[in-house]
């Protein structure tokens, strides 16, 4: 056991966590701390890692090296395996199937982990009928789950989660199989749940939009990773990587390939910024967000001819995608804009690149 | 381009579609070989005669050794053998499916092989190990060997009810296996994170979840133990001890047929009441309708110490329920003296001569002409309703899947499914009932090889129409949508898309017929006759008539042609599907 729990103590510290499955290595030397009452979100695209981190924070598969604490508590680690078992760490798991059991109505799926706590039944029925009423879903209480439609399923996933007063609150992808519509309104329904217990929460997803507008941690993972760990809007500001630049915000900002000639940097004949900005470099990639590409000539400023791909109205302006090559590059348009696909369009750069990165895709200091 | 601009259907499909010739045709075929013959049993004992039959079973003194007697031996032998294939099937299914014994695959497949070798092969082979010589002739292997056999453990219900758990708990352990690889592992791991210990995820989650298919399971092998004849004759007639099945046949073969389809009714009433029933508890609760998530992923729980000695457990299971059989029969077939099976082994009974010491001077099988019709006899037989099972099969299951709520769909997927509540004995005698005279200028149909095909390919209409049904699920509407876009015709369609998807489907349907054929004895035992002999029913007569090794050594040729057909299947399968390869 660690070192008895302080109030210092963050409610989730991850040190030094590895797994491997045989001779692949799933998660890679994690290490992340929140404190309590945090939204933490692990964002990545598939099969990188991020459901395998929380499946060891919930108990449910033991890490290979490295540690888990939970309020200066040691809950698993590489020597011990799984030291507290799932059921023993306040924490609570909504699966991406809901997992439900078919066989208990909607009550009694929320009611059952309660019972195998052993809560007296009166402060049981009381709990139910509160979770019931938070998730708004009382009228459903004697349904069966195959009787419910989706979103309600998801509903009674977060109450039977929620009903024993967890700590941690740890979910998988909750929202993935969810239409459109209902996935925002959810959105909002899960942070208002996150208020209202105030649990310290872990949420997987591969939908950036998710991990930006709820969290108040995001860990970027790519390839068992963390390619990058903050507060969202400091990753959208400062990316670490190529990875996090691309994968954060919307639109996705662009990345140019430009090496040095004399005393620019150059992509595709055209001279963008002066070499000063990354010295000893001859080859580096520019970030530039889509409001710093104008669609348009703008006199005194860089432009490249690109072919028409698309554009997409968003309030009030146009975002325009077009190819350079096999490169995708978008640009912003005032008003509203249309052009047939492959037309030519000029795209201009109108600030300096956001960042700028080496080669290997790890930023360079400006 | 041409200049037609009008788009007329395409001949095929018009044909398919207007048509009411087809399920007009089909609703024909399946009451001609599904209602008329039910109809036609239970009318002939309506008649005066009838009437008597009836009375004579139910109310008379000799309604005790006519029904109630048999009903109590059968309804035991029902309710234990489900105990104990729940117990066994269930135990082996659990072990695989839901903890990491070692060597799963080997057993999975050990627990599925009972079902390929026929019922009265296991019977024979007890009766060769267990006979004693309370009943005359040769005393089995263990009193041989100076072991008192008590005549509990050698004849009546005891091993009667041992034999068939050994042949049903492999149908128990496949229903519930499938059901338990579907409680995804999540519904357990929720039962983890809310702190519950192994036993009470067992008891609070697993198990409710696959009460439809323990119920399931219970019933049908229930069902299946009633209706069987092989192993209550074999086992039970040389003491007198009749169930519904045997006393059904016994009427019939003595020619007091209004009594005989009394039973059978009676018999069917039994079945198709508990068959009910299950479908009843099952289907009247939504609480059991499953809700899958990502799938596939199942948890396993460690077994600890305890992970070799079940697999022994596992083991010894399977052995003594394939390997074992096999090998008592195969040495019983050598051995000369039936109680001595390890002793002056010869190939007399397969290749020998007659007129010999032997066996009464008897040949041996392959230099029988009877025998080598036979086996000619059963292939023909299994193939031909094989084929036309499945053709049925999948011509009303497309007609029912095409009409889908329609009335004639309802009407066919109704009727089709009637056989599976009729015991197939009790399906012969409506066959009697309906064949057994000659129908207005038509001949009478009894004895004959065409009755034989008629019958099995009308009780194999359940399992025709649901194979029917997966295999064309396979082929989604849009598969064939798109392959209608690009032009293709129907035929076309027919042979680049739907055959090639369909053919595995078919194909494993074809082959379980085929088997199914070729062990059968209940459906055949009472519409062959010596003009028409299949394997099943020669190995019958001679065990009845007390030539054992005779009877071992024709039930491994069945038990060779079963395992062959079985084998062949897997290894065409993968030839033909190469996308499957896995």
């Amino acid at each position: 056991m660690n070192a008895p729990a302080t109030g210092a103590a963050d409610a989730i510290e991850i040190r030094n966590l590895v797994k491997r499955f045989g001779a692949f290595t799933a998660v890679k030397d994690v290490n992340i701390s929140v404190p309590a009452g945090s939204f933490l979100v692990l964002v990545g695209p598939s099969g990188c890692g991020k459901s395998t981190l929380l499946r060891m924070l919930a108990g449910l598969e033991g890490p290979s090296e490295g540690e888990i604490a939970f309020v200066g508590q040691t809950v698993s680690s590489g020597a011990g395996g799984v030291i507290a078992d799932a059921g023993r760490r306040n924490a609570g798991l909504v699966f991406q199937s809901y997992a439900l059991w078919p066989h208990m109505t909607v009550a009694g799926n929320i009611a059952w982990p309660l019972k195998v706590a052993r809560w007296p039944r009166e402060r049981r029925d009381r709990r139910v009928k509160e979770v019931l009423a938070l998730l708004g879903i009382g009228a459903l209480a004697e349904r069966y789950p195959a009787e419910i439609s989706g979103g309600q399923q998801q509903r009674v996933a977060i109450a039977r989660t929620i009903a024993p007063e967890p700590s941690i609150l740890l979910f998988d992808e909750p929202l993935s199989n969810l239409d459109a519509k209902l996935r925002i309104e959810m959105r909002s329904e899960l942070m208002r749940i996150h208020r209202a217990t105030g649990a310290t929460s872990v949420y997987v997803t591969h939908d950036q939009v998710e991990a930006m507008t709820m969290a108040t941690h995001v860990a970027v993972l790519n390839n068992g990773r963390v390619e990058q760990f903050g507060k969202p809007i400091d990753l959208l500001r400062n990316p670490a990587t190529t990875f996090v630049a691309t994968f954060l915000g919307t639109p996705p900002a662009n990345l140019l390939p430009t090496h040095r000639v004399a005393d620019m940097f150059v992509f595709n004949d055209t001279p963008l910024v002066k070499g000063e900005i990354a010295p000893g470099h001859a080859e580096v990639q520019l970030l530039y967000r889509a409001e710093d590409v104008c669609v348009g000539a703008v006199p005194g400023k860089p432009s490249v001819i690109a072919r028409f791909a698309e554009a997409a109205p968003i309030a009030g302006r146009t975002m325009v995608t077009a190819m350079l090559g096999d490169l995708r590059v978008t640009g912003m348009a005032e008003g509203y804009f249309s052009a047939m696909p492959g037309d030519a369009v000029t795209l201009s750069f109108i600030r300096t690149p956001d960042a700028v990165f080496a080669v290997s895709g790890e930023r360079i200091n400006q | 381009m041409t200049s037609t601009s009008t788009f007329a259907p395409s001949g095929g499909s018009r044909l398919l579609r207007s048509g009411f010739i087809m399920p007009a045709i089909l609703v024909a075929i399946v009451a001609v070989l599904v209602v008329a013959p039910l109809v036609r049993i239970l009318l002939s004992t309506l008649t005066p005669s009838g009437v008597e039959a009836w009375q004579a079973v139910l109310v008379s003194p000799l309604s005790f050794n006519l029904w109630w007697r048999p009903l109590f031996n059968t309804m035991v032998l029902g309710f234990g053998v489900a105990s104990g294939c729940l117990i066994l099937g269930g135990f082996l299914a659990w072990l695989v499916v839901l903890t990491d014994v070692p060597g799963r695959r080997l057993l999975g497949l050990m627990a599925t092989l009972p079902y390929m070798i026929p019922s009265f092969a296991a019977a024979l082979a007890w009766g060769t190990l267990f006979r004693n010589s309370r009943l005359g002739g040769s005393a089995g292997f263990f009193e041989t060997n100076g072991l008192i056999i008590p005549d509990w453990l050698a004849w009546g219900l005891a091993p009667t009810a041992v034999v068939l758990i050994a042949h049903y708990y492999s149908l128990a352990y496949t229903i519930i296996a499938a059901a338990l690889s579907s409680v995804g592992a999540d519904l357990v791991e929720a039962g983890q994170m809310a702190g519950a210990r192994r036993p009470r995820i067992f008891f609070g989650i697993i198990l409710p979840v696959v009460t439809p298919a323990l119920i399931a399971a219970a019933s049908l092998t229930f069902a299946g133990a009633v209706a069987n004849f092989a192993a209550p004759a074999l086992l039970g007639l040389p003491v007198r001890m009749q169930t519904l099945s045997t006393r059904l046949f016994g009427m019939i073969e003595t020619g007091q047929n209004e009594r005989g389809f009394v039973l059978a009714l009676l018999l069917i009433a039994v079945s198709a009441l508990f068959l009910w029933m299950s479908d009843r508890i099952v289907s009247g609760r939504k609480a059991f309708i499953t809700v899958t998530g990502k799938g596939g992923r199942t948890k396993r729980f460690p077994l600890g110490v305890w992970r070799w000695p079940l697999f022994a457990i596992a083991v010894a299971i399977g052995l003594l329920t394939t390997v074992t059989p096999v090998l008592v029969l195969a040495a019983s077939s050598l051995a000369p003296q039936s109680g001595a099976l390890f002793s002056n082994w010869t190939l007399h009974f397969w290749i020998g001569e007659g007129g010999g010491e032997i066996a009464q001077g008897q040949a041996g099988i392959f230099r029988n002409p009877v025998l080598l019709d036979a086996i000619w006899n059963t292939i023909r037989l299994g193939l031909v309703v094989a084929l036309t099972t499945m053709l049925l099969g999948l011509a009303l299951a497309y007609t029912i899947v095409q009409r889908r709520g329609s009335l004639v769909a309802t009407i066919l997927s109704q009727l089709a499914f009637i056989p599976l509540l009729v015991p197939s004995i009790a399906f012969a005698a409506a066959y009697i009932a309906l064949f057994g005279a000659p129908i207005g200028p038509l001949p009478s149909l009894y004895g004959t090889f065409a009755l034989l095909v008629i019958a099995a390919s009308a009780h194999n209409l359940p399992f025709a129409v649901q194979s029917g049904r997966s295999v064309l699920g396979q082929i989604s509407a849009d598969i064939e949508e798109s392959a209608r876009l690009t032009g293709a015709g129907l035929l076309r369609r027919l042979f680049a898309i739907i055959f090639p998807l369909a053919i595995r489907g078919l194909f494993a349907g074809a082959i379980l017929v085929f088997v199914k054929m070729v062990r059968d004895l209940s459906l055949i035992v009472l519409l062959f006759t010596a003009t028409s002999p299949v394997l099943s029913m020669v190995a019958y007569r001679y065990a009845a008539e007390g030539f054992m090794q005779f009877a071992n050594a024709i039930t491994l040729v069945i038990l060779t042609v079963c395992l062959a057909a079985s084998f062949l299947a897997h290894g065409l399968q993968n030839r033909v599907q190469k996308w499957k390869e896995s």
